[in-house]
């Protein structure tokens, strides 16, 4: 199946592209409305063109007047990119961002701690895990704030109604009328409602709807579908030639033969590397029995099967070869 | 006029300089390719004399750069980061050593006293300046981004992002550390650097790892 032409929740931070997906056309799902493109021409702004900040002319961004592009607080986008790399949030009230993302702003605003006593009720709307609530901090007040994390690249979602479940290091920040959520799958966190966040990755994102199957480490998150399953190209590696291989890589294992399977309908959103950038805490799961990543067995006082197995010291249980043959 | 060492982006990370038997300083090694005839010599203290190698010595802000000298076209890039080009017209430039990438020799190097908010920042007491007429190429993690400071709107900036500024600006360690971040957790944002006045300051969409922690 192809992946229809498609415009990202209207905002792709990453005009069409050559060589990349066909991108024309709004968006067809109500969730996700038509906006504004990431860069809107603004005076001092950054044109369709994200290889050239600024103009096409000029390798360096450049005004009309030849300068190289200065922003002042008027100048700056309001909530959106300044450059793939940046992104500026016109703040009039509260927004959520991860500690150490701010890099400039305008204006006054204070930064928060979570835990502190009079942001309490507000926490209580937006933080449905308090576990992993120490890792944000509340920016509070009026003016214009520029976000930033390692100069990756940055590209902000607009739900409406929605929600979407991303990689947990990858979030960067959210507006509190969202609220944050663990999801089940450990290391993901999901954002239900309408608002708008910003989140990282490494290499601008693609868009693409299900059916698919993607690379485990391209993943950065996805919208509206199921939650994946695991698929294997079973074929190489079944058998005992298969588990030989699995365990040794002697014979060839390609390292593709493990993939995330997404169905339904949504989308599904992929970096453009398969380098991940490094997970934040999102508290722990109560262990519990029959929840996922939480390591408590899924009945109390089952045996596990795993101990019936023959399981050498030192390796393993040589890649499941005694489940293939049935011991 | 055209003896000036001509300085040109060679995509967004390689600076490209055509020298016309004239000379640049440049972060020591950061040659990665010329054609031509260049000599290249390394100058202890930053090229800044004797008292200026005392200087750096003494105030830590150390660079290490080298004088390329020849005629035809140079190439210098660092680690990949990006190269922004700044025209000085008889302004000073004050930049972070690590930031500087090259200079034109017509341009005057020396170091500055930052006051006491460099210690917190991890960027040290001091500062490189650079003056006079010319060209130097100032480097950062992702390509800079420029913010306007004028009366009446001051900015604030990460010291992990801060690169470099110009113009007439009073810079102060500003701690947003208030009551919330002894009372519970950090803020996250507990030490900035306010500018006031009027000028440019360059920030990188990427932090440094402060010694002020995670900030």
């Amino acid at each position: 199946m192809s992946y229809p032409p498609q415009s990202p929740y209207g905002q792709p931070g990453y005009p069409p592209q050559q060589g990349g997906l066909p991108q024309q056309g709004g968006y067809p799902q109500p969730g996700y409305p038509p906006q504004q493109g990431g860069y809107p021409p603004q005076p001092g702004g950054y044109p369709q063109q994200p290889q050239q900040y600024g103009g096409p002319q000029a390798p360096l961004p450049q005004t009309a007047a030849g300068g190289p592009v200065v922003h002042d607080v008027t100048t700056l986008p309001s909530n959106d990119n300044v450059n793939p790399y940046a992104f500026s949030v016109d703040l009039n009230g509260q927004y959520f961002l991860q500690k150490g993302k701010m890099v400039a702003y305008y204006g006054n605003i204070q930064f928060h701690g979570i835990g502190h006593g009079p942001l309490d009720a507000l926490i209580g709307r937006s933080f449905h895990s308090p576990l992993h609530a120490a890792d944000w901090v509340v920016a509070e007040g009026q003016g214009k704030m520029i976000l930033a994390d390692r100069a990756f690249d940055l590209n902000s979602y607009d739900l409406e109604d929605g929600n979407l479940t991303v990689r947990s290091g990858n979030l960067l920040a959210f507006d509190p009328r969202l609220s944050l959520k663990q999801s089940i799958i450990p290391g993901f966190l999901t954002l239900i409602g309408t608002g708008k966040f910003v989140a990282a990755s490494n290499g601008p994102v693609h868009f693409v709807e299900p059916p698919i199957r993607v690379d485990p480490q391209a993943l950065v998150g996805w919208a509206d579908c199921p939650s994946p399953c695991h698929h294997y190209d079973h074929s190489y590696m079944r058998g005992v030639l298969g588990g030989i291989r699995q365990l040794t890589g002697l014979g060839g294992v390609s390292g593709e033969e493990h993939q995330f399977e997404f169905i339904g309908a949504g989308q599904v959103l992929l970096q453009s590397s398969e380098k991940l950038m490094a997970d934040i805490n999102i508290g722990h799961v109560p262990a519990e029995a029959g929840i996922p990543g939480a390591g408590a067995p899924s009945q109390a006082g089952r045996q596990q099967p795993q101990q019936q197995l023959p399981n050498i010291p030192g390796l393993g249980n040589l890649g499941d070869l005694g489940r293939r043959f049935g011991l | 006029m055209w003896l000036v060492a001509q300085f040109r982006l060679q995509g967004s990370k390689v600076l490209a300089v055509d020298l016309m038997g004239d000379a640049v300083k440049a972060r020591n090694g950061s040659m990665v390719a010329y054609s031509g005839q260049m000599s290249f010599k390394k100058l202890s203290g930053g090229g800044d004399g004797l008292r200026g190698m005392v200087t750096r010595r003494l105030t830590g802000e150390q660079m290490v750069v080298m004088e390329v000298k020849g005629q035809g076209t140079c190439y210098f890039a660092d680690r990949a980061t990006e190269v922004n080009l700044v025209r000085l017209n008889g302004e000073t430039l004050y930049v972070e050593a690590d930031n500087l990438l090259c200079t034109e020799a017509t341009l005057h190097t020396g170091t500055s006293f930052t006051g006491l908010h460099g210690m917190t920042s991890g960027n040290g007491l001091f500062t490189t300046k650079v003056e006079g007429q010319g060209w130097a190429a100032v480097m950062s993690d992702g390509p800079a981004i420029i913010l306007r400071v004028s009366q009446g709107m001051p900015l604030r900036v990460d010291p992990g992002a801060y690169i470099a500024h110009t113009g007439n600006l009073n810079r102060n360690f500003k701690s947003g550390a208030g009551f919330s971040t002894f009372f519970g957790e950090g803020g996250g944002e507990a030490v900035q650097i306010e500018f006031v006045g009027d000028g440019l300051v360059y920030v990188q969409p990427s932090e440094r790892v402060t010694i002020g922690g995670d900030v």
